[in-house]
């Protein structure tokens, strides 16, 4: 089969970040259009770059221009000065655990994600992921830009050049997006070849609006992006979704194990939502474990990761989200951007 | 005079409530590699962080050292020099990521001199944020190819045709807070260089090895008798050499710089060093040639000249303590203009000249305090006996 596939969107909906370096210009939007935006850094362990990201943002885009309303900080349980810096910094900062306590606890980024929409309570939501070496607020400004200048756009995503750093002073020029290349990518071109114009699919840097992001459910592990993606191009379409050239975004170089789990995570979630789709059939449960192998003692030993692949249903979904917003109906709340 | 001597203390506090926007300038500026020479995305991050900073004028001079300029009340006074050099040792290939932590900022180039031009990219907010004017214009000036082979040429550049007289001048270094230079040395800093020409293989086993010939001019050198006064030294800072573990090396190089209070007695010592590089070559037919990197001559303001006694006064009320050493640095050639100058430290560090070098947070706010106490105290008149 072959799809004749709409290029449109490529040219259309892509950017490149220095068409949004007039701050003052996006700040004038935001106060027209009476909105206003959360950055939302989920952490743990991240004590190294942490305060970097916060004190940028904060300097850049609160101080100086006032893009920014919010900045706060989920921590999944960090035992580094995470919390601490990221506080002296002058994040809000808070443990993803003693957010809607009543519910049952997990851990991870996607649930970060997801409880960021409870304790937030600007228009529009910026996530970064918390290790990014060279952090620049452009990696915020770039993000909001489309969602501020085009009515149509709802939801944006990054992508960059993908220098790793190795050892521990020298950058390795090309290198990582693996995961991307060998597990979305082709997954993707089989079952959505238009959502392959999305360049980095699996970044971990997006804004949205949040009656968006508040009526798609959040995967609690690694499966958020890609979750997020195949849901909102599923209700509304290709067309509110914009990407955004970030230039460079330095990063921690991961093994080939790490970013085993990772896939595993990955594959599985997209396995879950094309059935659901009705895509395909799969005639049995998926299993839960990851199974790698090491070499111990000239013996191979497994190495099981179990990862149970809860899902946070849509956030809109909970009383207490309900009642903060004050959100009684919910069909009236939900808009259709289809065209 | 004591006005504005009182105020410094509470201008601490005040200068750390703007602690993000001074590490963010710091951080953005200081991740840019900078290696002399390779100064431009450096120069050009100055200059788009300066005219973020709203000053009256953005500008390179004639020989691309970015300068903003933050006008004065007064017509006639004539305008302070505020300068940092923009370049660092490392090449461009280190990482230049730092990492702040919450006491310190670590990584490439941090004391020297990231923190210096991230706090002179910081003084226009800092002003503000202080309430501050100045009779004199203030001049902020990166100055580019400064440190080792660039013999200083950004700075003496600016100086040799900035067309009107300046009234005092502030170097800033990244550390060592505390560090109160007013007087330069006389100073050679030249480099020694071994090769040993070979035509063929055979040849090349039985020539003399360019590490041993160097090693030779090491042992004459420190057996100069070098005076105490005027005091003298030589150091020997850099040494590189040779092609791998098996081969007798063919090439090597010695890095050196001769320092004295007299002039005289620099260029004696260096025509002595000069005299045991001819011995030494003529007798073992090697190729050894002596290079004269920079060359300055010595230069100082007196210890009760009005400047150096306010900064005294300065750093006294900031409880820091005042260490003079002598400084070949962008002080000498403002002081060989007969501009009043000095170096000052913004804050204590580790690790300088290393890829781990790091500086502490908390001791910068004083030491930023410290330079704001001697632009005042240069527009209250330090500078204009």
């Amino acid at each position: 089969m072959v799809l004749v596939m709409n290029n449109n969107w490529l040219k259309k909906n892509t950017f490149h970040y220095s068409e949004f370096k007039n701050i003052d210009r996006l700040v004038e939007e935001k106060t027209k259009k009476k909105l206003s935006i959360a950055l939302c850094l989920p952490t743990l362990n991240e004590e190294k770059t942490i305060a970097k990201e916060i004190l940028i943002m904060k300097s850049e885009l609160m101080t100086h221009h006032q893009l920014l309303d919010e900045l706060i900080v989920i921590d999944s349980g960090s035992t580094d000065n995470t919390r601490k810096i990221a506080g002296d910094y002058g994040a809000k900062v808070y443990r993803a655990n003693d957010i809607l306590p009543r519910l049952e606890v997990f851990k991870g980024k996607g649930e970060n994600l997801w409880k960021a929409l409870y304790v937030t309570n600007s228009d529009i939501i910026v996530y970064l992921d918390a290790d990014i070496k060279n952090i620049h607020h452009r990696f915020v400004y770039a993000l909001v830009g489309p969602l501020l200048l085009f009515d149509d756009i709802k939801f944006c995503k990054a992508f960059y050049d993908r220098p790793i750093a190795v050892g521990k002073s020298k950058i390795r020029p090309t290198g990582g997006g693996r995961v991307t290349e060998l597990v979305i990518r082709p997954m993707l071109s089989l079952f959505f070849p238009e959502l392959t114009q999305i360049m980095q699919p699996l970044s971990g840097e997006y804004a949205g609006f949040r009656e968006i992001f508040e009526k798609i459910p959040f995967p609690i592990g690694y499966g958020v992006e890609t979750s997020m993606l195949l849901d909102i191009h599923e209700k509304w379409g290709l067309d509110v979704i914009a990407q955004v050239d970030l230039d460079r975004r330095i990063h921690r170089n991961q093994d080939t194990k790490a970013l085993g789990r990772m896939a595993f995570v990955i594959l599985k979630t997209f396995c879950n939502r094309i059935e659901k789709l009705g895509l395909i059939n799969i005639n049995q449960d998926l299993f839960n474990e990851m199974i790698q192998y090491n070499l111990v003692k000239n013996e191979y030993q497994p190495d099981i990761l179990k990862i149970e692949g809860v899902e946070r249903p849509p956030i809109v979904e909970i009383a207490e989200y309900r009642e903060k917003f004050k959100i009684k109906d919910l069909k009236k709340s939900s808009p259709d951007y289809k065209q | 005079m004591d006005t504005y001597i009182d105020k410094l203390p509470s201008f601490v506090e005040a200068i750390k409530s703007i602690k993000e926007t001074i590490i963010a300038n710091i951080v953005f500026i200081g991740q840019v590699p900078s290696p002399t020479f390779k100064e431009k995305r450096r120069t050009a991050i100055f200059m788009e962080r300066l005219s973020e900073a709203r000053v009256d004028e953005c500008t390179t001079d004639g020989y691309r050292n970015p300068i903003g300029i933050i006008r004065g009340t007064s017509k006639t006074k004539p305008p302070i020099f505020i300068v940092a050099h923009l370049d660092t040792h490392f090449p461009r290939d280190v990482d230049h990521n730092f990492t702040v932590k919450e006491d310190t900022i670590t990584g490439a180039g941090i004391m020297d001199n990231s923190v210096g031009i991230g706090v002179l990219l910081s003084l226009p907010e800092i002003f503000r944020k202080l309430d501050l004017c100045f009779e004199s214009d203030i001049v902020l000036a990166g100055v580019i190819q400064s440190i080792g082979k660039g013999n200083l040429r950004g700075i003496r550049h600016l100086l040799k045709t900035w067309a009107t007289p300046i009234r005092g001048a502030v170097c800033i270094e990244g550390g060592e807070l505390g560090r109160l230079n007013y007087y330069s040395d006389g100073m050679i800093r030249a480099e020694i260089d071994c090769n040993i020409s070979t035509t063929n293989a055979w040849e090349q086993r039985f020539r003399p090895n360019a590490i041993l010939i160097l090693n030779e001019v090491i042992n004459h050198i420190l057996k100069l008798k070098l005076p105490q006064r005027p005091r003298s030294r030589v150091i020997l800072g850099k040494i590189s050499g040779g092609y791998k573990h098996g081969i007798v090396a063919y090439n090597a190089k010695l890095g050196f710089e001769i320092q004295s209070d007299s002039d005289r007695m620099v260029k004696t010592i260096y025509n002595d060093i000069q005299d045991i590089i001819s011995d030494i070559s003529h007798e073992n037919a090697v190729g050894l040639t002596m290079k004269t990197i920079s060359n300055l001559k010595p230069s100082k303001l007196r210890y009760n000249h009005p400047l150096i006694k306010s900064t005294i006064a300065v750093m006294e009320k900031l409880d820091i303590k005042p260490v003079s050493e002598p400084s070949e640095s962008e002080l000498s050639i403002f002081l060989s203009r007969k501009i009043p100058a000095l170096t000052l430290g913004i804050t204590c560090g580790r690790n300088y000249h290393l890829e781990n070098a790091g500086m502490e947070i908390e001791p910068m706010f004083k030491g930023i305090a410290q330079i704001i106490g001697v632009i005042m105290a240069i527009d209250n008149g330090a500078c204009d006996e």
